[in-house]
């Protein structure tokens, strides 16, 4: 049938006299196209990533495929029960799962967070559901539930894609960087011995770590530096390694070990600047890669004439946060079975993220998790980072009052009563000395400290005192150790385990650093 | 069966029984109730001795006991007829402080503590090796590892004139630290700062 003509408007000139009326206009498909792409880019991605989840255990590592949706990272049920056990049967209904892992029976609904083991009921942040035909159970099930089932130690750190179960001691490592002439030397200490292979790939030096378990202290760390824009600790496809990423190319990296294996020192310099001749605008010959020497993919070695470098931008502040013993170390514990070690984990963790929160500075920590560092491992964390103070939690007995903080500085055995001024440092420093040059700097971060915790409501906190405590000892900053209690084996820890209470102690210690920086106390 | 027999049956199991109760009973002497060994029991009678001795004169000595409330070493007199050697003196102190306060002070040893020796060397250095029991009570924490730490060594320092400093080992060996806190790789000297003044 054929229509009265339609008017013609502007832009219908170009439209082909074939194209059948009927059919919508090109221009009139824009706005859906627009709309459609919009959408579709916009759209939040269910499955954004596709990372892999490590398992370590004593005997070896296996990976798992994470599935992350949303913020939310799920798990395989079955195939991470088959890797910790063994699946005796079963008994898979539309909506339902029941699993027998050895005398152990599993029951879960799908798109439902409760799971019942046996008769205990288990209560999940995010639902159990199905995809593919596969039962996913959220991360928080290795923490939550895994260790009823396997009874065995489960370590993990929220967050990170690795855990760490039975009997497994991860080493960890912390970062520097210094710079030196016509460079940066970059200094990571490992926390025990590592034998280091390093490589370039995509324009990025690599360094493997061997088969060592690695728990790193930070997944990354961004440098505003001339010469390096990040180091990324990775172990997705299974091998522990550090990637280093150059802010260039041309750059020669020359890296070496001490410390039988401790430490990796890497030296990034910048080549010898061409002779004149080569300055203006000659493409220089590139030089054959070697493996210390990567050339970034697309990139081709710029001649250009010799500038000074960019002044290094200034980097966030270092504080050291020391979670008191750890590991078979226990510390004090308290009537109701609270561990020190446990307790100052948890004021270490939120002291740690009200000042990550401020975005005024960086945390290293000098242990993640329920390891056994040494008071030598624990300092030289914070040396290393160049930290600007060190604060050690403990809990103990403190007498009756509850709950009170004593706060302490170094004091050497063989010195009584030392001087609150900062000695004169000489040219070479005992390491076990090297905190009393920092002797009046601590005193300053404790009177800082001491002013913010005693606006706590209901807390008693003492005048700074002084005290042989080794894990200050060694430390090259200022440093304190805050001494919550009561914590002892005649009294509960209900006052101090207080979430409310911890968060006010952590909120005090914000202050206290914000004053202490502005050399107020 | 004979009556003969039967008589040389009941013998023998007489005597397998007796065997039996023999061995049980050695067993349980050999390995449920270990004798004292002989280093302990020199050990004891060196405390006795430095307790008890003979003809020493009777004085006032100056003790010193925690009170973790003030963060502080309280003084507290105390008769003791002092032994000869300024060694048994330094040990006399160490088991008088671990029989406890009399008035009431916090405790700075457990009592099962024992001194298994003590050794002054030329330069006033006063090494005292004490037995793993003083874990075993301690009250946790730096505050109490520091006031049991000062506890001993003001009280030494005090008593013996002849002793500069205080170096702690525990069962014979130099250890980092006394329960997790306190440095004890190096000696003490007293700290006057750590008595409470006044009332």
């Amino acid at each position: 049938m054929r229509g009265a003509p339609h008017p013609r408007r502007e832009g219908d000139e170009a439209l082909p006299a074939s194209l059948p009326r009927r059919f919508p206009r090109p221009r009139s498909f824009f706005p859906a196209i627009l709309v459609l792409g919009l959408a579709a880019l916009l759209w939040p991605a269910r499955e954004l990533r596709s990372d892999n989840f490590i398992f370590y255990f004593p005997s070896g590592q296996h990976r798992l495929p994470l599935e992350s949706v949303g913020s939310a990272k799920y798990l395989p049920l079955l195939q991470i029960l088959n890797m910790v056990g063994k699946v005796g049967g079963i008994q898979e209904k539309k909506n339902s799962l029941k699993v027998w892992f050895g005398t152990t029976q599993i029951e879960l609904r799908s798109n439902e967070s409760k799971v019942r083991v046996d008769r205990a009921s288990y209560e999940l942040p995010q639902p159990v559901h199905l995809s593919d035909g596969q039962w996913m159970v959220p991360v928080d099930f290795l923490t939550t539930i895994l260790p009823h089932l396997t009874h065995q130690a489960v370590e993990y750190q929220e967050g990170t894609n690795r855990i760490f179960i039975g009997d497994v001691k991860p080493a960890s490592f912390t970062v520097r960087l210094d710079p030196i002439a016509n460079g940066v030397r970059l200094t990571v200490q490992f926390t025990d011995k590592v034998a280091v292979r390093t490589a370039s790939s995509n324009g990025k030096w690599v360094m493997f770590l061997g088969d060592r378990p690695m728990e790193p202290m930070e997944p990354s760390y961004r440098f505003q530096n001339p010469y390096l824009s990040d180091l990324q600790y990775d172990d997705q496809d299974g091998v522990p390694k550090l990637i280093l990423s150059p802010t260039s190319s041309g750059l020669n990296f020359y890296p070496v070990q001490a410390e039988g294996g401790k430490i990796l020192l890497a030296d990034v310099l910048k080549p010898p600047p061409p002779s004149a001749q080569t300055l203006p605008l000659q493409p220089a010959p590139q030089p054959a890669p070697t493996s210390g020497q990567p050339t970034p993919e697309g990139l081709t070695p710029q001649v250009t004439e010799e500038s000074p470098a960019a002044p290094p931008g200034l980097p966030l502040p270092v504080v050291a946060l020391d979670a008191g013993h750890g590991g078979a170390d226990n510390g004090g514990h308290s009537h109701d079975g609270v561990l020190e070690k446990d307790l100052v984990a948890q004021y270490v963790g939120r002291v740690r993220s009200a000042l990550l929160a401020t975005d005024k500075y960086r945390v290293v920590l000098t242990r993640t998790g329920d390891l056994n560092v040494s008071s030598e491992q624990r300092a030289l964390a914070a040396n290393l980072s160049g930290a600007i103070c060190f604060l050690s939690f403990h809990a103990g007995d403190l007498g009756m009052a509850l709950p009170r903080i004593t706060l302490f500085t170094y004091q050497p055995p063989t010195a009584a009563a030392p001087a609150a001024g900062d000695a004169p440092t000489p040219a070479f420093v005992p390491w076990g000395q090297v905190q009393e040059a920092r002797l009046g700097q601590s005193l300053q971060l404790a009177l800082a400290l001491q002013q913010q915790f005693a606006l706590i409501n209901g807390v008693e906190v003492d005048l700074p005192a002084t005290a042989p405590v080794r894990t200050l000892r060694y430390v090259n900053a200022p440093a304190v150790a805050i001494e919550l209690g009561r914590l002892a084996p005649d009294e509960d820890a209900t006052a101090l385990a207080n979430p409310a209470f911890q968060q006010q102690v952590a909120g005090a210690v914000v202050q206290a650093l914000a004053s202490f920086a502005k050399g107020g106390n | 069966m004979t009556v003969r027999a039967k008589i040389l049956l009941l013998i023998l199991l007489m005597a397998l029984g007796a065997g039996g109760f023999y061995l049980r009973s050695l067993a349980q002497h050999v390995f449920l109730e270990p004798t004292p060994r002989a280093e302990e029991a020199a050990r004891a009678k060196l405390n006795q001795f430095a307790l008890q001795p003979n003809n020493g004169t009777m004085q006032l000595a100056t003790l010193y006991f925690p009170a973790l409330n003030e963060g502080k070493i309280l003084p507290e007199s105390r008769s003791i007829t002092w032994a000869q050697a300024d060694a048994d003196r330094v040990r006399q102190v160490v088991l008088a402080l671990a029989e406890g306060s009399h008035q009431g002070y916090g405790r700075v040893l457990p009592a099962s503590t024992t001194v298994r020796a003590v050794f002054l060397a030329p330069d006033g250095t006063a090494y005292v090796d004490l037995s793993n029991d003083i874990l075993s009570d301690l009250e946790p924490g730096i505050q109490s590892e520091t006031l049991t730490i000062y506890s001993i060594v003001n009280s030494v320092a005090i008593n013996i004139p002849s002793v500069k400093r205080v170096q702690f080992l525990i069962q014979g060996q130099e250890v980092e630290t006394l329960d997790g806190h306190a440095d004890l790789t190096a000696a003490f000297v007293p700290d006057s700062t750590r008595v409470k003044s006044g009332p």
